[in-house]
């Protein structure tokens, strides 16, 4: 057997982060923000990003303890094999519903916005067989094609933003507080849930090169980076497409880039923008599919993930195609994600550190430390 | 009992059925199974495990002084034992290296298995006469020239020459060896009574001219020399052969560039032999510390293969990987940089190549003083560079010899040619197919006015119209050079305008078609088109059946392709994926006073390249640029 060890830089992880967290501004996040606070969505976000900082602040006190090792070692010996097996668990059925739900929402707004005749299973199909293929190819393949294709990703949203600047009206912000300010703070918790996916950084702890002191760093810059970019594409949404309206479309990105008219030839560019977001849904896929894949070989302790990539591809394809239809898909964020990620992806992990605290346990290097390939 | 033997003989005729139908069934089997096993994972090669990565001198000397320690102090711990056993070894090998083989009997004696590698040469002239008809076929191989004569002298010395015609110069052959021999040898002061092994000496010292001669006894030795141009002499009484310099073929001059043209700068390029080839690079790096190190490839060929590369700049790990697998290839005929690139390359399957070849001596030099290693081969124009990074495979040396902003503008051009180059035609598929809202009004009202008259679906336009345009480029290339440039007219005008007027393409498609092929000719590495003429398939496929969607797909499995390929243990998109140190050298470059420092991902043994400051004359004081 070659082992191969990966290792990865601070770039390269903060970008997982980023694009791990970042892509649900294309899908329906900044309507189901207007749904919640009104006018004051962005306010939301703001809390809920000071919010997740002081859990992730706690998740790496925890990772701090035990140098170069991962969330899920972590875990198994603060919890003990079995609880910790379980907590594992929890984390791989979660990101793997959020990655099914995901891959769910992504086709109908393919289907949607570009592709109206296209069947829903020969989209995720042609969702999944790349996002495999990455994953295939390993966290460093996909790690590095984040961090390339950033800067584009970014520079792409920015275009759509400010070439909107003719729309924007700031009287739309306006009452401030929006839908009262129990609804904001109380949905600033709960909307935590969409940050703690930064979990993705303590569960891959161990294939990083660098410090865990770095990687708090890195967890609080990919935080605070997310949170500015959601309020600005909520702010401009809310700008450009007023409050009422804003709560009604299936994919807000989209309709932005819709509005877009600059002169005659500076118009109609949807379609291009259907491939930074389509790409960037790519990563996210193959990113879900790679730490679902990791954790499985990191629980049971496999020597290789790839033979299970053709599983663990075609339960995130049922889980996609199980909601009958597209509202039931798009209401999962709402009714799941968002009252319960938390618990999985904060509560939960706050828990084993406060075991951990109490009873005192030491780390060693973790016998599984690096990928193997 | 007949019966039985009936029974028998149905019995084994159907054993031989069944056996058959099985070793059918087994073969069936064995074709599903070989199918399978291209889909199921494996274990990956050892190959892949190669990262370049710095070297530790100080580890490296650390255990050489406690080798050494250990050796004297003869402690009888394990790291003695192991330091005693590893120098035991050593010496052991060198020992069996100088061992001398063993001298052999005549050739005519029956039951005696000899072979070249243990064969010396007689002191008897006949002898080795015999040795050499049998070794190279003689007289009926009619390259090898053997002549015989005598050695001028008081008491005339019977003596032959033999050289390949061809390959050994005529003229020296007969002014550096065979005048001196025959005319001057043995002068009125001169020794030529002396006998035996001095005889050889003799001569190399005082007779012949040749400016490289060496004295061998073993044929191994010989054969090589004689097969590579050299001119054996052999002596009656002398049990050792001269061997003398004499190559001289018919050789290519060096001519200009022909596959990596430039206006500014330097324009000779490679030809087929080494000696020049190395003489060229040599030219221009005056320095002792450029290597050039040979290595035979080829099991029956036996091709020189020159591994070059800078003593003081290059990783020494990076070296000894590529010495290493040049050293491990093991085949018949290896005899074109092409195919060693096949032999040595990390993923052979791969569209991207991994090792840039290159004709230009000046780019060659360039990758030398970086720190790259450079692969020549005999007979060969094209120079291996490795490792070989993504974004070095769009650059030429021109971008470097013009001033900065005409040398970043033709980048930005080759960078926007190889997105045209792979995808524009999918765009149109995906546009006309799928977006039609995209396009403004006018145009599309233009767009649908032309294909009115076409019956055929975009893609299908598309598909035939670019493979007719790599049709008229493979049979441009193949057509004898007097008609070929009828070619180009009937491919280019006559085709096209019929194509329009006949109603089968639309005229926009033609101008998609046109742009596309002229950005694809702009890639300047040779391997890097191919690689994007084939992915242009790939997306128009992909956007022909799921528009933008199709597109993006193909954009992320090349890109994570990429990402994951390695170049003799240097990942492909550095300095981007993973991101590592640069100088601002990567799609468009700096000034080329800033780049003072080598890539970081060779780890180079000497990493700065020029001073903080090596523009000197823009401080006043020369004290403040620190030397290189």
């Amino acid at each position: 057997m070659i082992i191969k060890i990966t290792k990865l830089g601070y770039s390269e992880a903060a970008g997982l982060a980023l694009v791990f967290i970042g892509t649900k501004a294309f899908l329906g996040y900044p309507r189901l923000i207007s749904q919640l606070g009104f006018t004051a969505g962005w306010l939301i976000i703001l809390i809920s990003v000071f919010v997740s900082m002081g859990f992730w602040l706690i998740l790496s006190a925890l990772l701090a303890k035990y140098p170069g090792e991962s969330l899920l070692a972590i875990n198994e010996k603060v919890m003990g094999s079995k609880i910790g097996l379980g907590i594992n668990m929890l984390l791989f059925v979660y990101i793997m519903l959020s990655t099914g739900s995901l891959l769910r929402q992504f086709s109908e707004a393919v289907i949607l916005t570009a592709l109206p005749e296209a069947p829903v299973s020969a989209v995720a199909v042609l969702f999944l067989i790349p996002a495999w293929m990455a994953a295939h190819l390993g966290l460093e393949a996909i790690s590095r094609s984040t961090y390339i294709s950033l800067p584009f990703i970014l520079v792409g949203v920015l275009v759509v933003l400010l070439s909107l600047y003719p729309y924007w009206n700031i009287e739309e912000l306006y009452p401030i507080l929006g839908a009262g300010l129990g609804p904001v703070v109380k949905y600033g918790f709960l909307n935590s849930s969409v940050f703690g996916e930064v979990i993705i950084l303590a569960i891959l702890a161990s294939y990083f090169s660098f410090r865990t002191k770095t990687l708090r760093k890195v967890g609080l810059f990919s935080l605070v980076f997310v949170g500015i970019y959601f309020i600005l594409i909520t702010v401009v949404h809310l700008m450009v497409i007023p409050m009422p309206m804003a709560t009604e479309s299936i994919t807000p990105f989209y309709q932005l880039s819709r509005a877009i008219y600059l002169g005659r030839y500076y118009q109609r560019l949807e379609s291009v923008f259907v491939i930074f977001w389509t790409f960037t849904a790519y990563l996210r896929l193959a990113i879900g599919v790679m730490v679902v894949a990791l954790i499985i070989r990191d629980s049971f302790k496999i020597p290789y993930y790839q033979p299970i990539l053709p599983a663990i591809s075609l339960i995130i394809f049922s889980l996609a195609l199980t909601p009958t239809d597209v509202l039931k898909a798009v209401a999962f964020e709402r009714d799941f994600r968002l009252p319960y990620g938390w618990v999985v992806n904060f509560a939960v992990p706050c828990a084993v550190w406060g075991v951990a605290v109490l009873t005192g346990k030491k780390g060693r290097r973790s016998r599984y430390n690096g990928e193997r390939e | 009992m007949g019966n039985r033997q009936d029974n028998g003989g149905e019995g084994s005729s159907q054993q031989k059925e069944r056996d058959q139908q099985e070793k059918q069934g087994g073969l069936f089997f064995e074709g599903i199974k070989a199918g399978l096993s291209l889909l199921v994972f494996k274990e990956k090669t050892p190959v892949d495990n190669f990262i370049l990565e710095g070297v530790d001198e100080r580890k490296q000397e650390k255990r050489q002084k406690e080798d050494v320690a250990a050796i004297r102090t003869g402690e009888g711990d394990k790291l003695g034992k192991e330091a005693r056993g590893r120098e035991r070894k050593l010496r052991k090998k060198e020992s069996r290296m100088n061992k001398k083989p063993m001298r052999v009997k005549r050739l005519s004696e029956p039951g005696e298995v000899i072979t070249l590698a243990n064969l010396l040469v007689s002191p008897e002239l006949k002898v080795n006469k015999e040795y050499l008809e049998t070794i190279f076929s003689l007289p009926e191989n009619k390259d090898f020239v053997l002549r015989e004569f005598k050695i001028f002298s008081d008491k005339p010395t019977d003596a032959f020459v033999l050289f390949m015609e061809g390959m050994a110069e005529r003229r020296t052959v007969n002014e550096g060896v065979l005048k001196p021999l025959m005319l001057f040898a043995g002068g009125k002061d001169s020794n030529i009574d002396i006998t035996g092994s001095k005889m050889a000496e003799y001569i190399k010292e005082h007779v012949v001219y040749g400016n490289q001669v060496d004295i061998e006894e073993k044929y191994e030795d010989i054969v090589e020399k004689v097969n590579y141009g050299g001119t054996a002499v052999f002596i009656d009484g002398c049990p050792r052969c001269i061997l003398v310099e004499t190559k001289g073929w018919d050789r290519r001059p060096i001519g200009k560039s022909e596959t990596e043209q430039i206006i500014w700068g330097p324009q000779e390029a490679f030809n087929e032999t080494l000696r020049s080839n190395t003489g060229l690079i040599r030219k221009s790096i005056r320095n002792t510390n450029l290597m050039t190190e040979l290595i035979k490839v080829g099991v029956q060929n036996r091709t020189d293969v020159a591994v070059m590369y800078m003593k003081n700049i290059a990783n020494p790990r990076l070296v000894e990987e590529v010495k290493r697998r040049i050293e491990a290839v093991s085949s018949d005929y290896v005899g074109e940089s092409g195919m060693l690139e096949q032999f040595i390359e990390d993923h052979p399957f791969m569209p991207v190549p991994q090792i840039m070849a290159t004709e230009r001596p000046d780019r060659v030099v360039a990758f030398l003083l970086e720190g790259k290693v450079a692969i020549l081969i005999d007979g060969n124009p094209h120079v291996l560079i490795v490792p070989t990074t993504f974004f070095s495979l769009l650059q030429t040396p021109e971008d470097y010899y013009l001033r900065l902003p005409y040398g970043n503008l033709l980048r930005l051009l080759r960078i926007v040619a190889m997105f045209i180059a792979t995808t524009l035609p999918a765009v149109y598929v995906a546009i006309t197919t799928f977006h039609q809202e995209m396009i403004p009004t006018d145009l599309i009202l233009a767009i649908a006015a032309a294909r009115e008259t076409v019956p055929l679906p975009t893609v299908v336009e598309v598909f035939m119209m670019e493979f007719a345009f790599e049709l008229i480029r493979e049979a441009g290339l193949r057509v004898p050079g007097v008609i070929g440039n009828t070619l180009g007219i009937v491919g280019a005008l006559i085709l096209g305008q019929a194509a329009v007027q006949a109603g089968i393409v639309s005229p926009i498609l033609i101008i998609i078609v046109a742009v596309t092929g002229l950005a694809s000719f702009s890639i300047p590495n040779y391997s890097m088109a191919f690689a994007l003429r084939g992915i242009r398939f790939l997306f128009t496929i992909l956007a022909a059946a799921f528009g933008f969607l199709g597109v993006s797909a193909v954009f992320f499995i090349i890109l994570s392709s990429l990402s994951s390929m390695k170049s003799f243990g240097v990942p492909l998109l550095v300095p981007k994926g993973p991101k590592t140190k640069t100088e601002s050298d990567v799609v468009l470059r700096g000034p080329v006073w800033s780049m003072e420092e080598r890539p970081d991902y060779l780890d180079t043994l000497n990493r700065r390249r020029q001073p903080r400051i090596s523009r000197k004359w823009t401080v006043e004081s020369e004290k403040r640029g620190d030397d290189n």
